[in-house]
């Protein structure tokens, strides 16, 4: 993976997941923090962080990412979430819309 | 859900009216009089034709026949005798003043023509082909056939003098009728008036006019025949044509009233004379101008369009209503089902799993309204909702509650949730179908514990509430005096008082009512407490069948200049006046639903086109427009409408289309279901050319195939109706509902923080979201904030959603109280 191709997102403890941006265009927050004009840091570092989103849930939404972009290629299967994670997992997709 | 209710009107033309209808075959010499009403039905017992021979009252049916038949008298009096053929085309005149295209008679009648038609066809021969059966017999001197060809000016002459005629003896018409039918008939004298309207603005506005020659006579003959009958007798001839021609039209409706009518003939009979005054004014406007000039102009243009590819296409026996080309080639190497298929999103998964392990969670705080409200409806929707959730929900201090149906909640759930509830935060309760719960003796212990105990609300929404009477809804309302908007609907214990209660406490703040099906309400009884409403904005009364032109009239008078949104669904005693007041008063009205009321014409549309210029939704379902009326209309307001439904109005075509497809930029939402008359081409013209379009329905079409489904180009729109989709998620949800965006304008007036986004509407209009951004991020850098608002407003063309998530976004981060200042700050540069 070329440094151009991919972002750093950050969790609320530190731990970073280096990403396809094409995978974090799914959520169209980072989206949009990626691709807006006027110069926003996250766009010119490729970094963004989340100091609200703890590491568990942030990996749980790389594996979606990834997994929508599998789906929309035609590969269908089950993403699944383990419940304990749900509730947080809802508002952080809430907050990332995706 | 509402009220089922006996006089819905079934699209379909029944037979049965129009079997009873049937007249006897001529077995003797005076009964050869009936000859021609008999082409009409089938042959029946002689029984019958005795008994409705001469009496004048007796019941919807066989007034209906005995209007048949002594119309067929007098004609045949004309003719003496004379062959059948002959006396059917006077009888043919004498409905058929206004006879004219097929077409035509389509748009202005409303009834149901092609039912009628057809079921025309299958009884008598080829005759029928000329007339339209049942007495709706003055709209087709070409009937199916529409073919007979006549000179136009013959046609014109005839019909001017039967227009004279008809302008004079609608006079004696309208109150002979009131004798003769007083009985029973009061409706049908209104209808009879509508239709005759209807004829003599047919008359005036239809340039080509097909009257068989035959029919040179009848206007001749029917003077003698008058005259051998008597003066009474003779008027009575042209009074029953007339009442034939409508009667037939609303026989179904008549047959269901029949016992209602008989019931209160006196009160009917009074109501009816009343109204006689206005509508006999409204005659005499309507003959003295056209619908309003644009609007008969743009009718115009389309019956030309429509009538130019008539004569074009030559004599087209069909009995088919000719349509209009309509050019749509299907986009060829779709693939399979149109678009690949999106995946669900990360939001839907997690409130999937969440209902199906609805038993764990554990606590709801932090949790953001909107998606407490979307986890709601899902858990009512599959029914898992019960009190332990309801304590979540309730736990704390919560500010809004919305249960889309509460008929799981048991009375001792309710008392137990609520009386530890603080609601002094509560600013929307949604309780609906609450009514198993909700009774007057629990309130105070429950939501009404003090007289301030939901100081901050501002919307209650107790549907189905059938135990709380006037004295509970007034302990309710004191502790509320903030209340804006009021959703009573199916309260049915309620009664005027009620009305009264709210006017006398929330008469200067109270927008919004609802008060559907709210069975013992009488809307006279309530008018004088609704005009004290001073800043009431919606209004719903569907289903209230107490609603008459005149409490419109007076209620419009009052405050139709600040109405926005009005619901009038299944008011069936409506009529064209209504529409005609609401469109001059209420210039400001956004959301109109008139569905289910069977009586409007297309003179509404008329209304409406000129009066409404802001109409941003309208709803029509069952109504018997025409499909050059609709068009007529979109082309003048099309280009405001966000939302039209068109449920059901069976006679939308491909002019409808056209104008759709022209006009209708900003339409996000239509429905089509059962409009069988549009084709693949037309649905693909609609949605390829709505580029705003996307949400369509189209529930029982089945005409429309994968032609359409397949070929269409419009990625965006969504259809629903055709395949098996999941339903529910397409009901509108609470955060869509008039209710909604009624609080959103409150919260803005109030600059509350932003709780919901809705993101059908751009709230950029409203500039709201600048203001709350800076009320709650006080102490956030200033300039990195304010570039990423504008940058938001920027690339809002772009990203529809991209506002509504920074609005979410804020919220959420205030409710975590840590996260607001980090995150933002992270915007650094």
């Amino acid at each position: 993976m070329k440094k151009e191709d991919t972002v750093k997102l950050i969790s609320s403890e530190g731990m970073e997941f280096v990403i396809d941006k094409e995978a974090a265009m799914v959520s169209q927050t980072i989206r949009n923090m990626l691709t807006s004009p006027g110069g926003f840091a996250e766009a010119e570092h490729g970094v963004v962080t989340f100091p609200e989103i703890n590491a568990v849930i942030l990996e749980k939404i790389c594996q979606y990412f990834y997994w929508s972009l599998q789906y929309s290629r035609g590969k269908e299967t089950e993403f699944h979430i383990e419940p304990e994670l749900t509730l947080e997992l809802m508002m952080a997709a809430n907050y990332l819309h995706t | 859900m509402p009220v089922l209710r006996s006089r819905e009107i079934p699209p379909v033309p029944p037979k049965p009216p129009k079997a009873r209808v049937k007249v006897d075959p001529p077995a003797t010499p005076t009964q050869g009089r009936e000859q021609p009403a008999t082409r009409l039905s089938s042959p029946h017992s002689l029984t019958p034709s005795p008994k409705t021979a001469g009496s004048v009252s007796g019941s919807a049916p066989s007034s209906l026949r005995r209007s048949l038949r002594l119309s067929s008298k007098g004609s045949s009096n004309a003719g003496d005798q004379v062959g059948l053929p002959e006396v059917e085309k006077c009888i043919g005149s004498l409905n058929g003043d206004v006879s004219k295209k097929r077409k035509l008679s389509v748009d202005v009648d409303g009834g149901f023509e092609s039912g009628g038609s057809r079921v025309l066809s299958l009884r008598s021969g080829e005759k029928v082909t000329k007339r339209s059966p049942l007495g709706d017999g003055d709209v087709n001197g070409g009937g199916g056939g529409d073919e007979v060809v006549e000179s136009n000016t013959k046609g014109k002459s005839i019909a001017e003098s039967e227009y004279i005629e008809k302008s004079e003896s609608n006079n004696e018409n309208r109150k002979r009728r009131f004798s003769s039918e007083e009985k029973g008939k009061g409706k049908l004298v209104v209808e009879t008036d509508l239709e005759s309207k209807d004829e003599t603005l047919v008359n005036g506005s239809v340039p080509d006019v097909e009257v068989p020659a035959e029919e040179v006579k009848s206007p001749d003959e029917k003077p003698s025949k008058r005259s051998n009958r008597g003066t009474n007798g003779g008027r009575m001839e042209r009074f029953r044509d007339t009442a034939r021609r409508n009667a037939s039209r609303f026989a179904y409706f008549n047959t269901q009233e029949e016992e209602k009518e008989e019931e209160d003939n006196n009160n009917l009979s009074m109501e009816v004379e009343r109204e006689i005054p206005s509508v006999e004014e409204q005659i005499e406007e309507k003959v003295a101008e056209d619908w309003p000039g644009p609007f008969s102009t743009a009718m115009k243009i389309i019956r030309d369009r429509a009538a130019n590819l008539n004569v074009r296409q030559g004599s087209s026996s069909s009995g088919q209503v000719p349509s209009v080309k309509i050019k749509w080639v299907p986009q060829k190497g779709k693939g399979k089902d149109g678009s690949k298929r999106l995946p669900p999103s990360l939001l839907d998964l997690s409130l999937r799993v969440l209902v199906d392990n609805a038993d764990a969670i554990a606590s709801l705080d932090h949790v953001p309204d909107a998606l407490r409200h979307k986890l709601c409806q899902m858990l009512c929707d599959s029914r898992r909702m019960d009190s332990n959730l309801l304590d979540l929900l309730l736990s704390g201090s919560p500010t809004e509650i919305r249960l889309k149906e509460c008929s799981w909640l048991t009375e001792d759930q309710f008392i137990e949730c609520f009386e530890k509830c603080d609601t002094s935060n509560l600013t929307v309760l949604q309780l609906d179908y609450c009514g198993q719960s909700l009774a007057d003796y629990n309130i105070p212990s429950t939501l009404a514990r003090s007289p301030i105990s939901l100081p901050a609300l501002t919307t209650l929404s107790l549907t189905g509430a059938y135990r709380l009477s006037d004295a509970g809804l007034s302990v309710l309302v004191s502790s509320a005096p903030a209340l804006r908007s009021v959703n009573l609907s199916q309260c049915s214990f309620l009664t005027h008082g009620a009305i009264e209660i709210l006017a006398s406490s929330l008469a200067s703040v109270l927008l919004e009512l609802f008060v559907d099906d709210c069975q013992s309400i009488d809307a006279m009884l309530m008018l004088p407490s609704l005009k004290r409403l001073e800043h009431l904005e919606v209004l719903s009364v569907a289903g209230l069948e107490s609603v008459t032109d005149k409490f419109i009239k007076e209620f419009i008078f009052a405050r139709g200049d600040g109405i926005k949104e009005l619901n009038l669904s299944g008011c069936g005693k409506l009529t064209d006046s209504s529409l005609k007041i609401i469109a001059e008063i209420c210039s400001i009205l956004r959301a109109l639903d008139i569905g289910n009321v069977p009586k409007l014409t297309d003179n509404s549309f008329g209304h409406l086109a000129s009066g409404c210029r802001s109409l941003e939704s309208l709803k029509l379902c069952r109504n018997a427009f025409s499909d050059d009326a609709i068009a007529a209309f979109l082309e003048m307001s099309g280009e405001v409408l966000k939302e039209l439904a068109l449920n059901n109005v069976g006679k939308v075509g491909h002019n409808t289309a056209l104008s759709l497809a022209r006009r209708s930029r900003n339409l996000v939402s239509l429905d089509l279901s059962w409009c069988r008359n549009l084709t693949d081409e037309a649905m693909g013209l609609i949605v390829d050319s709505c580029l705003s379009l996307r949400v369509l329905k189209l529930f029982g079409c089945t005409q429309i195939t994968d032609v359409f489904l397949c070929g269409h180009s419009n990625a965006k729109v969504e259809i629903i109706g055709l395949k098996l989709s999941p339903l529910l998620e397409h009901m509108k949800s609470p955060v869509e509902s008039p209710l909604h965006r009624t609080r959103q304008r409150v919260c803005h007036e109030k600059k509350h923080v932003l709780r919901q986004t809705d993101r059908r509407h751009s709230f950029v209009s409203y500039n709201l979201p600048v203001k709350v951004y800076r009320e709650s991020t006080s102490n956030v850098p200033k300039k990195g904030m304010e570039i990423f608002i504008t940058d938001v407003f920027t690339t809002d063309q772009k990203n529809e959603p991209q506002w509504p998530r920074l609005c979410l976004m804020l919220h959420a981060t205030a409710l975590s109280s840590s996260v607001p200042r980090a995150l933002l700050n992270s915007r650094r540069y």
